[in-house]
């Protein structure tokens, strides 16, 4: 779960600038610290950079990933990435899929929270129900999927059903809806997320403000856009960050439910980083599209990090 | 949050919330109801009668067990040593850590491979736990370091002063102290070992040492186009995290909200 790193990524900075102060001050009375990171280093860093440098590395060779001496090829595999048209699909389905899968989650999360804040009936059922998938292991509901969106499955057996029948469709198995499909899935994957973080901090919204926004007549409506949703703000950001990286980082979902088919439809970088890496023993190219992901996703990290500082600095 | 006074309003709301659900109850309906279908029972027993089904819980109780105490103890000895003790260039350090952060995990396969093959890693648990570790501690320090950083510096300090050293502070003060944030630490590292998907796939070829997430790639073989039993399978591996989860909804609730809340 690394995903849900990101709450507390964008105040890291402020929160260890602080200690760095502090630390300065009473610096040579404190006993030496290095050893005791030393474990966490060598493992993390040691273990990461050196994947990072290794695929750095084999970026610039033509190799099968076996076979001794393999040929150095320079940017070559670079510049076959610009040429490369599924490359470019990946691509752009990966920003599509950030984008709606992290608008609907916020729609949605927020909405649930705002819900069971408002002494639902069942408040708690309902809970378990939207944050049980976040814990369910996408390669086990990979299959309940395909089942579930097959051409005789269970989505098109309701469609029939209540009458609409005219919408029953092969999901999985069409271009036009392979896509949204994947984006269902992790959306109903990972909106308890959103939820249980959004849920959290609103009990940190301060009851008097509110208060005083329903002396002054403010509706409900108007109390969650003027004094709801700006207090959100960090979280928001947060979740934003958490779902760029999610969508780079996707890999399962598309991977064990539609391949990343039905002719490239559902490829993302991580499924096709992984058919090139090992399906087709182009492990050279493989690690220079590793490269170029890793690079798109640390800059994504900082562009949201500086967005989400600005906007608190105001 | 709203307030609703109105008697219609209250029940729009509740229709609202139950429409808005259906969306995330259905596929969990599916799931048991596939399950159900055609021999009922019947296919829950079928599967459990697969030889070598056992081991799958067994090989993903041991990474996940492994990867836990790794990041515990490399994650409490690094938040303990970036929050309270003197490193130079400490913040350099962090950084990169936190970098380490944005990296998916695929990035990592071919270099992983390739050294796991030369070192005789490859097809054995650490192949799979190491990196899996690797990838955990930086959130998992992140964490804790915010939270170790405020514990009082007296604290600290006055231990110091009655001679005690910093194994003594860290055994004595960061271990009892921490157990709120380690809970945190210990769920998130749990969810992601167990539920792994790609290392496992990668780098344990013998039936033996795979994990369950691999079980429904292994039961579409095994019962060929037998969708039930597939889906009973997958019931039956959902169960013990349905469980863990029912039985930890506080900590998980809060470990994952730790760091949202200021």
């Amino acid at each position: 779960m690394t995903g849900t790193s990101t709450p507390t990524l964008h105040r890291a900075a402020s929160v260890s600038d602080e200690a760095d102060g502090g630390g300065r001050r009473r610096g040579p009375r404190r006993p030496p610290g290095l050893p005791w990171i030393l474990p966490a280093l060598v493992l993390s860093v040691g273990l990461i950079y050196y994947g990072i440098g290794y695929t750095g590395y084999i970026s610039t060779l033509n190799w099968d990933g076996i076979s001794p001496g393999p040929e150095h090829v320079g940017a070559h595999n670079y510049t076959r990435m610009l040429h490369d048209p599924v490359f470019w699909a990946a691509v752009r389905h990966t920003a599509l899929f950030f984008v709606l899968t992290f608008v609907v989650q916020t729609l949605v999360g927020l909405t649930f929270a705002v819900l069971m804040h408002s002494k639902l009936k069942l408040a708690a059922i309902y809970k378990v129900i939207v944050f049980v998938p976040v814990v369910l292991a996408p390669a086990i509901m990979a299959p309940v999927f395909r089942h579930m969106f097959a051409p005789d499955g269970e989505l098109n057996a309701v469609l029939r059903h209540i009458g609409l029948g005219d919408l029953a469709q092969p999901w999985i198995g069409q271009t036009s809806t392979a896509l949204p499909v994947i984006m269902f899935i992790t959306i109903w994957e990972w909106t308890g997320v959103t939820f249980v973080l959004y849920y959290a901090a609103m009990t940190q919204i301060d009851p008097s403000v509110l208060e005083a926004a329903r002396i002054d007549g403010a509706g409900n409506l108007r109390t969650l856009r003027s004094i709801i949703w700006p207090e959100l703000r960090g979280t928001t950001v947060a979740l934003a960050m958490l779902g760029a990286i999610g969508a780079l980082k996707t890999f399962d979902v598309p991977y064990l439910v539609t391949i990343g088919g039905p002719n490239y439809a559902t490829e993302f970088l991580g499924t096709y980083i992984y058919r090139q890496t090992i399906p087709l023993s182009h492990v050279g190219y493989g690690a220079a599209l590793s490269i170029v992901l890793l690079v798109v996703a640390l800059l994504m990290a900082l562009a949201l990090q500086f967005a989400g500082r600005e906007r608190e600095g105001r | 949050m709203f307030e609703i006074r109105s008697r219609t309003g209250r029940i729009f709301l509740q229709i609202f919330a139950t429409v808005l659900l259906i969306p995330f109850a259905f596929p969990l309906v599916v799931m048991v109801k596939g399950a159900f279908a055609g021999e009922g029972l019947g296919n829950f027993q079928a599967v459990l009668r697969v030889p070598g089904f056992g081991r799958f819980f067994v090989n993903s109780l041991i990474i996940a067990a492994a990867v836990i105490v790794l990041v515990y103890v490399v994650t409490m000895m690094a938040a303990f040593g970036f929050a309270k003790l003197h490193i130079r260039f400490r913040e350099v350090y962090f950084w990169l850590l936190l970098a380490c952060l944005t990296l998916p995990e695929v990035v990592l396969l071919a270099p992983l491979f390739a050294t796991d093959t030369k070192l005789g890693l490859y097809d054995t648990y650490w192949a799979v736990i190491l990196p899996l570790a690797a990838l955990q501690v930086p959130f998992a320090v992140l964490l804790t370091r915010n939270f170790i950083n405020s514990l009082p510096d007296e604290l600290f300090e006055a231990a110091r002063v009655d001679g005690a050293n910093s194994y003594r502070g860290f055994i004595y003060l960061v271990i009892p102290l921490t157990r709120p944030i380690g809970a945190a630490v210990l769920i998130f590292t749990l969810v992601a070992a167990w539920n792994d998907y790609l290392f496992p796939l990668v780098f344990l070829q013998s039936p033996d040492l795979q994990t369950i997430t691999l079980v429904p790639q292994f039961f579409v073989g095994e019962f060929s186009n037998d969708q039930t039993k597939i889906l009973a399978s997958a019931v039956i591996t959902a169960i013990p995290e349905i469980v863990a989860y029912l039985s930890l909804q506080r900590l998980f609730e809060r470990g994952l909200s730790a760091g949202a809340i200021k």
